[in-house]
């Protein structure tokens, strides 16, 4: 038989030639691990000084076994994490628990830094006294780096789709706005060309150029409310001005929306429920958009003289406020869409207007750290619109 | 020649253009009525006969679409002319699948309206 120089894997060994057999899978076990290059595996002592080295640390870590042994291992971690303690840290940990795992940062003998997965064991005698630690390092760097190309990979082809989503939606958006704004123009023009006909025909009395320049008005306001809508959208998305955050009493600002459509031509069909004061930190202008785009989405959605409740109360840490109305009411399918641009519901193609004012509203609201929803009234004809807003939302961004 | 004298259906939801409308083929000496939808276009037809439909294609409670089904199922009002208005890029397929005599891009102008509409009466010596 072969002397245990000789002695290959499979073989069996001399009995006697390596000891007794305990001793035996011991030394066997020593020159494993030893041999293991891809895992760091050493040992050691409760006071953090390296008690062994094998091929692998050697390869991660840069040090020769000689190198090494007797120093401390926070020569492995960065000047931050010492200051931070971490290595003691790390110790302790796994003397508490038995065992602990950690992903982060280490540095080689060169100074150069690796990405590491690391476990310590707590060896432990008969008492559970650690006499020792097992530490197991594998290096992840390329994994590391695999991932991050990865993820970079998923943010560019994430922004990429947003980004055709986002020409999609600017050509749906110049399509309905082109659409919706011809009408108007189209009046302006014949109106402007009658009134001339007529002049040139010797028909133009008062009475023709009064209802003429009566025609005129409605159209250019009808113009004059699609662009505001349009140049909304466009605030929000460039967003030049900053967004305050600033106490806003609800109440007050919704009773002077209110104020606002009852002057408008809607006296009395809005009905106002509040405490005194219902307070939020937010951007007061901002929020008046809101309130203004669900008003008026209640009364162009329902006829007069039916009624808009408007309901406000403390709920949550913020405040709600309902706004009902009795008109088209709206469909499941509907209510899911209401808040994408151009996401009016199926039942409302004919409504004038570009279908923005509630994907504007709810624009807002997320970014006050709000919620904003839509429903039926049930078996009844009509809609309900809330919004959510805490009242302490912090700067909204 | 002299142009004939019709009665015109103006059948478009916008209140200004409509009336605008109905105003200028007045002018021209035609017997004019508007509606707002196509349910109120219907309602027009049940008591007055039209020579010819000036039909905006998306407008509250009766598109064109449905407007066009019914009135093929009258009598007195199946074969009257139709003139498809709107400012849809896809108005002239809209106008085919309408089987529509004629239609006209918004916006327009005077002139062609007036001439549109004289195109699509017959001409009496």
């Amino acid at each position: 038989m072969s002397g245990p120089q000789e002695t290959t894997v499979g073989a069996q060994p001399d009995a006697g030639a390596l000891g007794p057999p305990l001793l035996r899978g011991e030394v066997a076990f020593r020159l494993l691990v030893d041999a293991v290059e891809d895992y760091a595996i050493f040992l050691l002592a409760t006071d953090g000084r390296v008690l062994t080295w094998n091929l692998g640390a050697q390869r991660i870590k840069g040090y020769t076994a000689d190198e090494i042994i007797g120093r401390h291992f926070s020569a492995f971690y960065t000047a931050d994490q010492r200051d931070d303690d971490r290595p003691m840290r790390l110790l302790g940990w796994a003397a508490e628990h038995g065992r602990f795992e950690d992903e982060g940062w280490r540095v080689r003998k060169d100074g150069s830094r690796f990405w590491a997965n690391v476990i310590v064991t707590a060896l432990t005698d008969e008492a559970g006294v650690p006499y020792a630690f097992a530490k197991v390092t594998r290096d992840l760097t390329e994994r590391r780096e695999a991932e991050e190309q990865q993820r970079t990979l998923q943010l560019e082809q994430r922004a990429r789709s947003a980004a055709e989503e986002a020409l999609l939606a600017r050509d749906r958006f110049l399509s309905i706005a082109s659409h919706e704004l011809k009408t108007p123009v189209a009046s302006l023009q014949l109106v402007a060309e009658s009134v001339s006909r007529a002049r040139d025909a010797g028909r133009l009395d008062d009475a023709r150029l009064d209802v003429g320049l009566a025609r005129i008005a409605t159209a250019t306001r009808r113009l004059g409310a699609l662009l505001d809508e349009l140049l909304d959208v466009s605030r929000l998305t460039a967003d030049v001005t900053p967004w305050a955050s600033e106490p806003v009493d609800m109440v007050a600002l919704t009773a002077e929306v209110v104020a606002r459509f009852s002057a408008g031509g809607n006296e009395g069909r809005i009905h106002l429920a509040a405490p005194d004061a219902a307070v939020v930190s937010g951007d007061a202008s901002r929020l008046d958009q809101v309130l203004t785009n669900l008003v008026d989405n209640a009364l162009k959605y329902s006829a007069p003289p039916t009624p808009v409740d408007i309901e406000i109360s403390e709920a949550d840490e913020g405040v709600e406020i309902s706004v009902v109305d009795r008109g088209l009411g709206l469909d499941e399918t509907s209510a899911a869409r209401l808040f994408e641009a151009f996401g009016r519901g199926t039942n409302a193609e004919h409504i004038q207007g570009l279908g923005l004012g509630l994907h504007i509203a709810h624009q807002i609201v997320t970014r006050h750290g709000g919620r904003i929803e839509a429903g039926g009234r049930g078996a009844e004809p009509g809609a309900v619109f809330k919004i959510w807003i805490p009242r302490d939302g912090g700067t909204p961004g | 020649m002299t142009r004939r004298v019709a009665r015109i259906l103006v059948v478009e939801d916008d209140e200004t253009l409509r009336e605008t409308l109905t105003e200028v083929l007045g002018d021209e000496g035609h017997e004019v009525r508007g509606a707002a939808h196509g349910y109120e276009a219907l309602e027009r037809l049940d008591e007055w006969s039209a020579d010819l439909i000036v039909l905006d294609l998306m407008m509250p409670r009766m598109d064109a679409f449905e407007f066009r089904e019914h009135q093929r199922h009258r009598p007195d009002a199946a074969t009257t002319k139709v003139m498809v208005l709107s400012a849809a890029r896809e108005i002239a397929s809209a106008a085919d699948r309408l089987g529509a005599d004629a239609w006209l891009a918004k916006p327009f102008n005077l002139a062609d309206v007036i001439d549109s509409v004289a195109e699509l009466l017959p001409r009496s010596a």
